[in-house]
């Protein structure tokens, strides 16, 4: 037994300890809310700080755990969770500790669920785990966190970028024909009369009030009904700022048409639905997925934001060394099923334990990074969270768009959709080889946490009471269990899928330094050395290889990719607000995200049209799909900042390109018929780019051209156009599949230099007020400085009769009549 | 102020019979006594707007030259000022004085008149409030007024004017000659052309393109066939597309334009439409009209002498449109059978010179001789409670109108589908016409729109008799 004083010692110790650790959480998660709400939240630091500061305060929970508990195996740290935890003690083992859990558990639950503790018959709870598997029983807690993980990440990807969700506005109720009655000078009240009877117009009811004749939307007077008498309606203002309100009722004469939401809303449906949606960001799983911003960090030699939430996840698994992947990462999970329902009943291809394949993940690591050292990336392929999202992207989107829209909406696939299918196959087929081969030995995500386990402040350690019983080399999934039962530290995820079936209950998940009681290294002895000539062959042999790789890599995106420089590629439309092309190659990590985002499929995956280069990036298709004017949904689901995060407002004027018509075959112009297909949409969408212009007037005799011959012509306006490409949409959809009148758009939509705006960062609508204040080509009004408005001498039969300026007050005289015959300005 | 009242005081004191010199005095002393002890004097002054609304106040200052009136007042519990220029105020009650600058219109037309209001763009001008037109409810004006408002209007620039730059194309030719020099349609350097094709398409051009041309006057002084070929295009585009009649008439009557033209008849058009019929039948009364002179007589009421005239040009070659401007003339007399009789010379006339046109004359007969046989069934009354749609061609296509009846009244008539691209007023105003008059007979058209309003008019009478019995 342990003396009671140095027991009361160390509880006084991890008192002290704990309260240290959550004043500290407690002031990081204060600076975490700061920086949420501060300008700068794209920065990322706020999820650093948030995720140190719950780890932090998990650590000090467990400090205070494991100080008040486990008197026969002191530990500062202890992260056990693994079934004995849970579960009740066993008899056969003297004195140990029942869980808190447990505990709890007793006191709430049916007494049917749990274990009975005298004859030792399960539970239903510890029946239910036991079927679904001795890993489920061993550490069901990280099960479910698997499991809500994995539902997690389909959420957000099949619910939270859906953009079918949405629905726009109704459209607003209006009522025509109002004149003003009279204008209340004290109260600001407004009685309007006889316009149209409309059953909305009620007390209360919130109006929007636009001049009938003008229909000019920019002057909007908003009030509030006050009441109505028949064809009498009180008005009065919202706010003392509505003065501005009140004036359009002394300078314009009406009549008034009364609108019931604002007139002049730019429709922002598709943005509000994911932004309300967005509890957690989209794209949550591929910002924490490290690999993904710290390769684009490199690729772009930019700051990325997400690197700040790969820094957050970095700083969890210090606390629980490669959680990510044994608890979070859903292609894992996805691997574990693959592996439960398939692999395991496929036993040909299987490995033996270890061979020169155990290492590859450091080595395709290295040659991702010296790819993108080199200015090409290529962690895309094979990080982890955009392989699993390329992977739902490809199998689950076309499904779910297929059965709930139609499956006329689905677009068909090409090349790139083929390699990104038998990449994502190929990963799962790894696991025909060994259990979670990927995650094990390939993934380069894995390989970055791996290498943060360096910085572990936990671990796996195994007691002295260990019989050597192979239990849990047997059953660790990640071959983390070196034959002396001992931890390789670089592949243990922390799952205590061991601890849990161990029936000496010898390991413990404490602390990095612990050493109390522990079993000696080398017994069994390992036959593993540090490193030997076949060990350093092998790296020397890895690191070759990884070099070579990834010039190789480099050499051939280079040859066989972009070619930026010549000017005389036609280069894609991107999606709005994309960084500038060379950096847009360097920073997409081709997750597939913003495709699932985009109403519509506007976005689709390119195929090898840029070559290696752009493989997988989006690209406009609107021939297929115009870029919806209420949507800003690519930019705030794209974890790398490729497609910047705009808000609606600067994404409306963001220029993703320009639509050209075609000159010799757009119908009007090629004097076929009449069509304004693509001026229309426009118009509709807000942008009102496309003028138009007579063409093929026919003349008289004289010259004089003759009204109502000729047509007119779609003409772009290229300061208002923004390249969404709707009108190519339009015209595509009627022009060339309805009507076979053309054989492709007689307006595309061309991207380039100037033609679009590609901005690493500053705002795009301070670009447009820029252009508009930059002077026009000609002088503006230049007979403007100085002289007064020019009237021509003339015939001016008017002259007589137009009475002289008088010297009143007004250059008018008094009325007649309000003065009497002796006024003095008669 | 004080100075300003002053040098008013002054000047009032020099017009009166010196006799009155100690009154005057005496004002003089008062109004600086009530001037120096506030301004605090609130609500003194009181300004009249034409929209009816009125707001008292303080006059602070008189921009005699700009026309306009600074003014401070409380609007709803807030302080403000602002200056409000002389064309949107009647009336202003200043030291006590009521001044009239803007004058309403005799007979104040019942509600809808605003419904001609100056339209498409937003021309704010002072003849704006007068534009209604009704045969019925025609606002009449004095000669001495008319020319008032249009001198008014004419010589000060509109209230865009200073913020809309001069913008064309580099290559413009900017001399204008009056033919263009060369053969060839080259809408980048003819202004004609440029005018027709580029502006007259797009609403959004309207404003600048009348400001181009008057740019273009600036650089032609001293050439007065240039000019008068200048103000005789501004005139018309602010007429026809921005139905701002002072402005037109004033630029139209500049040019001095006869009757035998169109721009005569569109200055003729202006007196009406601004209060004076006299004025515009003296100006018609010429010995060369041309046709458009028949549309407008007819509007006027004189459909004796727009028949007449219709006749003659009948005779002189142009058949086809001299019948189909007598049947409208008709119609709106509410001559349903002769009407019917014009439209049906129409269809048996000749053939025009211009195919398209010929193919326009013979739709639009067919269809208003189809309508006046609706008309009957037209009649609202026996219209079942319900909305109804139709559609008849417009000028660039059809015009889909939509009509909600109930309890044997229409409650709105509303334009849902057209492609209409210039006149936007006849989309407004013939709907507000056809409430008023509850019925489809009898409604004018609004001027230069004529095909626009006709097609409401018809596609109103095909839907109600969708409901008829």
């Amino acid at each position: 037994m342990i003396d009671s004083s140095s027991g009361r010692m160390r509880r006084l110790r991890a008192l002290v300890l704990s309260l240290g650790l959550a004043l500290c959480s407690a002031a990081l998660a204060g600076a975490a809310a700061r920086h949420s709400e501060g300008p700068d939240s794209a920065w990322g630091g706020g999820w650093l700080a948030g995720a140190a500061s719950a780890m932090l305060a998990v650590t000090a929970v467990s400090v205070l755990a494991a100080g008040l508990v486990r008197a026969d195996s002191p530990a500062l740290l202890r992260l056990d969770h693994f079934r004995p935890f849970v579960s009740r003690i066993r008899r056969r083992l003297e004195a140990r500790h029942t869980g808190w859990l447990v505990q709890a558990a007793g006191r709430w639950l049916p007494a049917r669920w749990l274990s009975d503790d005298a004859s030792g018959r399960p539970g239903i709870i510890r029946r239910v785990l036991q079927w679904l598997g001795p890993s489920v029983i061993a550490a069901p807690l990280r099960r479910v966190v698997q499991a809500l993980c994995f539902g997690l990440f389909l959420l957000l990807f099949f619910y939270v970028c859906w953009p079918y969700t949405s629905r726009p506005a109704p459209p607003a109720r209006s009522s025509a024909g109002w004149q003003l009655g009279q204008l209340e000078q004290q109260s600001g009240e407004i009685e309007l009369l006889d316009g149209e009877q409309a059953e909305w117009l009620v007390a209360g009811q919130h109006v929007y009030v636009v001049d009938q004749a003008t229909q000019d939307r920019s002057s909007v007077a908003s009030l509030r009904v006050k009441e109505r008498d028949g064809g009498r309606l009180a008005l009065s203002p919202v706010q003392a700022s509505a003065i501005d309100s009140l004036e359009l009722f002394l300078l314009s004469d009406g009549p008034w048409t009364l609108h019931d939401a604002p007139p002049n809303a730019w429709p922002t449906h598709y943005a509000d639905d994911l932004a309300a949606k967005e509890w957690l960001p989209a794209d949550f799983f591929l910002v924490i997925d490290p690999l993904v911003s710290l390769s684009t960090a490199v690729a772009s030699r930019s700051w990325v934001w997400s690197l700040g939430c790969a820094g957050a996840i970095l700083v969890v698994c210090v606390l629980i060394p490669r959680g990510f992947c044994g608890y979070l990462c859903p292609l894992g999970t996805l691997i574990d099923l693959f592996d439960w329902s398939l692999g395991r009943r496929i036993t040909r291809f299987r490995l033996p334990d270890q061979g020169w394949w155990v290492h590859i993940k450091y080595y395709l690591l290295l040659a991702v990074m010296l790819c993108a050292l080199g200015g090409v990336l290529v962690s895309g392929y094979v990080a982890a969270i955009p392989v699993i999202t390329r992977g739902m992207l490809m199998l689950g989107e076309p499904l779910q768009s297929g059965l709930l829209r139609g499956w006329h909406l689905v677009p068909a696939p090409n090349a790139g959709h083929g390699v990104s299918l038998a990449l994502f196959l190929a990963v799962l087929g790894l696991g025909l080889l060994r259990p979670r081969f990927w995650c094990k030995y390939v993934c380069p995500s894995g390989a970055v946490f791996s290498l943060g386990n360096l910085l572990r402040v936990s671990q796996r350690h195994v007691e002295q009471s260990c019989i050597h019983c192979n239990k849990c080399v047997e059953i660790c999934p990640f071959d983390a269990i070196k034959p002396d039962f001992t931890t390789r530290v670089t592949d243990c995820t922390l799952c205590q899928t061991c601890a849990g079936v161990c029936p000496t209950q010898s390991i413990k998940f404490v602390e990095r330094w612990n050493d109390h009681d522990l079993k000696p290294h080398g017994d069994p002895p390992t036959h593993e050395t540090a490193l030997g000539r076949r060990g350093f062959l092998s790296l020397v042999g890895g690191t070759g290889l990884a070099v070579a790789g990834s010039a190789a890599m480099t050499g051939a995106t280079r040859l066989w990719g972009a070619d930026l420089a010549s000017g005389n590629e036609q280069l894609p439309v991107r999606p709005p607000g994309s960084v500038p092309e060379r950096e847009f190659l360097q920073m997409c990590i081709r997750c597939g995200e913003c495709f699932k985002a985009c109403p519509n499929n506007v976005l689709q995956p390119m195929g090898f049209q840029q070559g290696l280069d752009g493989l997988w990036t989006p690209h406009v298709v609107a021939d297929w799909a115009g870029c919806e004017s209420s949507c800003n949904a690519c930019g705030q689901v794209c974890p790398t900042g490729a497609i910047r995060a705009l808000p609606l407002e600067e994404k409306r004027v963001a220029r993703m390109g320009l639509a050209i018509v075609d000159q010799q075959t757009c119908l009007p112009l090629a004097n076929r018929e009449a069509c304004q297909l693509c001026v229309d949409e426009c118009r509709a969408a807000g942008y009102d780019a496309i003028e138009f212009m007579q063409v093929h007037t026919q003349v008289d005799a004289v010259g004089q051209p003759l009204a109502g011959t000729g047509y007119l012509a779609p003409v772009v306006q290229a300061d208002r156009c923004v390249g969404c490409g709707l009108c190519q949409t339009r015209c595509y959809a009627v022009n060339v599949k309805q009507r076979h009148v053309l054989v492709e758009s007689a307006i595309v939509i061309e991207a380039g230099e100037g033609k679009e705006d590609r901005l690493m960062r500053g705002s795009y609508l301070e670009l447009r007020r820029r252009e508009s204040s930059r002077p026009a080509g000609s002088p503006a009004n230049p007979e403007e400085s100085g002289s007064s408005y020019f009237i021509p001498d003339g015939p001016d039969p008017s002259t007589p009769a137009v009475p002289g300026t008088s010297d009143g007050p007004f250059g008018v005289d008094e009325a007649p009549g309000a003065s009497g015959p002796e006024a003095p300005f008669h | 102020m004080i100075a300003s009242v002053t040098t008013w005081m002054a000047s009032a004191g020099r017009r009166t019979a010196l006799g009155r010199w100690p009154f005057q005095l005496v004002c003089l002393a008062l109004t600086l006594l009530l001037a120096d002890a506030g301004s605090a004097a609130r609500a003194e002054d009181e300004i009249e707007f034409l929209t009816g609304a009125r707001l008292s106040g303080r006059v602070t200052r008189i921009d005699k030259q700009g026309r306009q009136v600074a003014f401070e007042t409380s609007l709803a519990g807030r302080k403000i000022e602002r200056t409000y220029p002389y064309s949107r105020i009647h009336a202003v009650t200043y030291q006590g004085q009521r001044y009239v600058l803007t004058p309403k219109p005799d007979a104040a037309p019942a509600s809808g008149s605003g419904a001609t209001g100056s339209s498409a763009s937003s021309s704010r001008t002072s003849g704006s409030a007068a534009g209604a037109a009704d045969s019925s409810e025609t606002t009449r004006r004095s000669p001495a007024d008319i020319n008032r408002l249009i001198d008014d209007a004419g010589r000060s620039p509109p209230e865009w004017f200073a913020a809309t730059p001069v913008e064309h194309p580099p290559g413009l030719d900017l001399s204008w000659p009056l033919q263009p020099p060369d053969k060839g349609w080259n809408n980048q350097k003819n202004v004609g052309q440029y005018i027709w094709d580029i502006i007259n398409p797009n609403p959004s051009r309207w404003q600048s393109g009348v400001r181009l041309v008057h740019h273009l006057m600036t650089l032609h002084q001293g050439q007065s066939e240039l000019l008068q070929r200048d103000m005789q295009t501004l005139g018309t585009m602010y007429f026809e597309l921005l139905q701002d009649y002072p402005r037109a008439a004033f630029w139209l009557q500049k040019s001095n334009p006869d009757a035998g033209k169109l721009p005569g008849v569109l200055l003729a058009e202006c007196y009406w439409r601004l209060g004076s019929k006299p004025m515009a039948l003296k100006l018609l009364q010429a010995s060369r009209v041309h046709p458009q002179a028949i549309k407008l007589l007819g509007d006027m009421g004189e459909t004796e002498t727009a028949l007449k005239l219709a006749e003659a040009l009948a005779k002189a070659g142009q058949p086809h449109e001299a019948y189909l401007l007598a049947g409208d003339a008709c119609r709106l007399a509410g001559r349903h059978g002769q009407a019917v009789s014009y439209y049906e010379q129409v269809l048996s006339a000749p053939g025009a010179r211009n195919q398209d046109y010929e193919q326009r004359y013979l739709g639009r007969a067919r269809d208003s001789i189809q309508a006046i046989r609706l008309a009957e069934k037209a009649d609202v009354r026996r219209v079942a409670d319900g909305t109804y749609r139709d559609s008849s061609p417009g000028y660039s296509g059809p015009v889909e109108v939509e009509v909600r009846v109930a309890s044997g009244r229409m409650e709105a008539v509303r334009v849902v589908n057209h492609v209409e691209r210039q006149f936007y007023s006849a989309l407004t105003e013939t709907p507000a016409q056809i409430i008023r008059k509850q019925s489809v007979s009898g409604v004018d058209t609004t001027s230069r729109a004529t095909i626009t309003s006709v097609a409401i008019v018809n596609a109103t009478a095909k839907a109600l008799a969708k409901g008829a019995p």
